[in-house]
């Protein structure tokens, strides 16, 4: 939720060695995977997820590791897929693109007939190319970055392009004219703010940027302000988005603010303080407790989990799975094209988050964006509009 | 116009704090000490801790209580100073100069991801937030936090100003700059003074972390990263080694960022802060105020 894209602090040198051994590694796939087919035709059918369960990003491993088991405890009690039940192997990827790379191998070996994970896009992108050759078709529930789309893979997530768009149909329905967007310099925030200046037609919009790594933006708040705007967008994560929100209000902003999904996280009430937020809004694809009937769902999730609460994505892995097997059950087995084709032709496929049909480029049409608001306990974001309409 | 003036003032006065720190380390013994940020980062923390058990015993926070926690907090990161020094540079003082600066970057990765195995990556709310309503001068909102934070920071520089000027210690860390087997000879006690040049330098961090902390109001592990380079910028700005150098530096660092900001644009704040570190190098490497550099053998 708060790193899609693996933070390039000190790492170039180590993002070099990882984009070598993606590539060796991904040379040697085929050799790996074409080794047999090791599908007898019975027995449970095998669901790989690469997820992170070590590293800062290991929190997110859990809440997808135990939607996906959901999905998959209540297919196989209404029959399974196909005649057959669904089992899930888990490879930590670590959000790192070498780990995946060696995890996604391994997935390859146990004979995974479906990939259903993928959390930081830095680390499914190299994964990409290995389960396309040994013909395993992937659903990717939370990675949403631009350069995903289009590469055979099929997105449960909104990507960035998505999401500008339910920004600026949001300024559009508050009626701002004037609109500053400030990023962060990093990967997906800035794609996510140079999508919503492109879209943003008819408005006058102006850019600004901090160092995340900082805790002064005094100086950019002051360039805000000069631009007197009458909307300002964040991009970037909750803990740069936190001060900046609290500077931006000491210095006298008090207009509306929406924050991109890398900031909808109750720390960023925590980090600008409550009066701060006032007017904040954010972009968001659903979580359980958003939804009509979540109630239901997150007790289910629960008796999963152990106790444990649902967190982001556990639902969007829960509906990668449950469209994963529906297109099996379409296609009528495991076999990749049949299954590609079946999940190509998905139209209006209910799900929890809205109904789901796949764009040609394997993206999600429409994305699922709504608006949020931190109005709930301690700061969470709740829903405060769909964006229907 | 006096807005600028006035954040980069402020921002200035905290890199200042730091620089100087970095300054007296390298003026007494010829190290970058590029842990030095990271003692800011740990006066964050151990304020973070020290106000959790204080509040749970008084029940109030408020100025007098972050005095308070300055104190102790300065206290404890000074303590880390010295030990630093003594388990990590002390023995290297007399290997090349290059071991004790790839040592004193062990130790700055050292202090950060063991802050943060204890306390977590994700960044911490400080609980103690100064807070007040901008007053119009000049045109510039100014709050009282910030008139109270630099003045903390400006007594905190008059004090050690009096102290290597004119006091007996003083003199002392002052000969060993100049000489150091000279300052042996003539019955300094050179092990002593460095230790206490360390304890100085990463208190002045450790205030300078904890009112970074109780402005802003979040902390996390890698804070004291980037003020490390830009104090650094400072003190090389300013001219390293000289103590009215590493504040003028630190100023003046603040001030350019501020304009550059205003004229450029955010994201070449950064660009203009360190591209005048590498002019400063090229063309003026004693800074500012700098003493001539004179290369001992």
């Amino acid at each position: 939720m708060f790193s899609r894209t693996t933070r390039m602090k000190r790492t170039l040198a180590l993002g070099a060695l990882a984009a070598t051994a993606a590539l060796a590694l991904s040379a040697c796939s085929g050799g790996l995977a074409g080794g047999g087919e090791t599908d007898s035709g019975d027995g449970p059918i095998k669901f790989g997820m690469l997820a992170p369960f070590s590293g800062s990003e290991a929190a997110f491993g859990d809440y997808m590791k135990f939607g996906a088991q959901l999905a998959i405890d209540e297919i196989n009690a209404d029959g399974g897929v196909a005649g057959r039940d669904l089992e899930l192997v888990t490879e930590d990827d670590a959000c790192d693109a070498t780990a995946s790379v060696a995890a996604a191998q391994k997935l390859v070996t146990a004979g995974v007939k479906g990939s259903v994970g993928g959390y930081c896009s830095g680390a499914t992108l190299p994964t990409l190319p290995i389960f396309a050759d040994a013909g395993i078709p992937m659903v990717i529930p939370a990675a949403n970055s631009n350069e995903l789309v289009g590469q055979g893979a099929f997105m449960i997530n909104g990507t960035g392009t998505q999401q500008a768009e339910a920004a600026v149909t949001w300024i559009n329905k508050e009626g701002a004219k004037n609109v500053v967007i400030i990023d962060d310099n990093e990967a997906y925030p800035k794609d996510l703010a140079d999508s919503i200046e492109k879209q943003a037609e008819g408005l006058t919009v102006a850019r600004e940027h901090v160092n995340p790594d900082e805790k002064d933006f005094s100086a950019a708040v002051n360039s805000v302000l000069g631009k007197s705007p009458d909307f300002v967008v964040w991009t970037g994560y909750y803990q740069a988005g936190g001060l900046l929100i609290k500077q931006l209000r000491a210095a006298g902003y008090a207009g509306p603010i929406l924050v991109g999904d890398g900031s909808v996280d109750a720390q960023l009430s925590a980090i600008a303080g409550a009066d701060a937020m006032t007017g904040v809004v954010g972009t968001f694809t659903r979580t359980p407790d958003m939804l009509e009937n979540g109630a239901q769902w997150i007790e289910d999730y629960k008796k999963v989990s152990g106790g444990k609460e649902p967190g982001p994505y556990s639902i969007q892995t829960y509906e990668a799975v449950k469209t994963l097997a529906e297109a099996m059950n379409v296609a009528e087995g495991t076999d990749y094209d049949k299954v590609v084709s079946a999940l190509k032709g998905l139209k209006d496929f209910p799900l929890l988050t809205g109904n789901l049909t796949f764009a040609d480029d394997g993206s999600r049409q429409g994305g699922g964006f709504v608006i949020v608001e931190p109005t709930g306990d301690g700061g969470a974001f709740v829903l405060k509009d769909e964006l229907k309409g | 116009m006096f807005q600028l003036i006035w954040d980069g003032l402020f921002v200035g006065s905290f890199y200042a704090l730091v620089a100087l720190g970095y300054s007296m380390v390298y003026g007494i013994i010829k190290l970058l000490n590029f842990a030095h940020g990271d003692l800011y980062m740990l006066g964050s923390f151990i304020a973070f801790v020290v106000i959790g058990g204080l509040t749970g015993l008084m029940g109030i926070g408020s100025i007098p209580i972050l005095l308070l926690v300055l104190l102790i907090s300065m206290l404890a990161t000074g303590g880390i100073g010295v030990l630093i020094e003594r388990v990590a540079y002390r023995p290297l003082r007399n290997s090349p100069r290059l071991s004790a600066l790839i040592t004193a970057v062990g130790v700055s990765f050292t202090i950060e991801y063991a802050v943060r195995q204890i306390f977590g990556a994700d960044p911490e709310v400080f609980p103690l937030q100064l807070s007040g309503q901008p007053m119009q001068i000049l045109g510039a909102r100014i709050t009282m936090p910030q008139v109270i934070l630099m003045a903390v920071a400006a007594v905190l520089m008059i004090l050690l100003q009096r102290y290597v000027m004119h006091s007996r210690e003083g003199r002392a860390m002052r000969a060993i700059a100049l000489d150091q087997n000279a300052a042996l000879l003539m019955g300094v006690n050179v092990n002593k003074v460095i230790s206490r040049t360390f304890f100085i330098g990463s208190a002045l961090a450790g205030a300078a972390g904890v009112m970074a902390a109780a402005y802003y109001g979040s902390i996390d592990f890698l804070m004291g990263f980037v003020i490390g380079l830009k104090a650094f910028t400072a003190a090389v700005i300013g001219g390293i080694g000289n103590l009215y150098g590493a504040m003028v530096g630190g100023i003046v660092l603040g001030l350019l960022e501020s304009f550059g900001t205003n004229w450029f644009g955010g994201e070449w704040r950064d660009v203009f802060a360190f591209g005048f570190l590498i002019l400063f190098l090229v063309f003026k490497p004693t800074g500012l105020l700098g003493e001539r550099v004179v290369e001992r053998v």
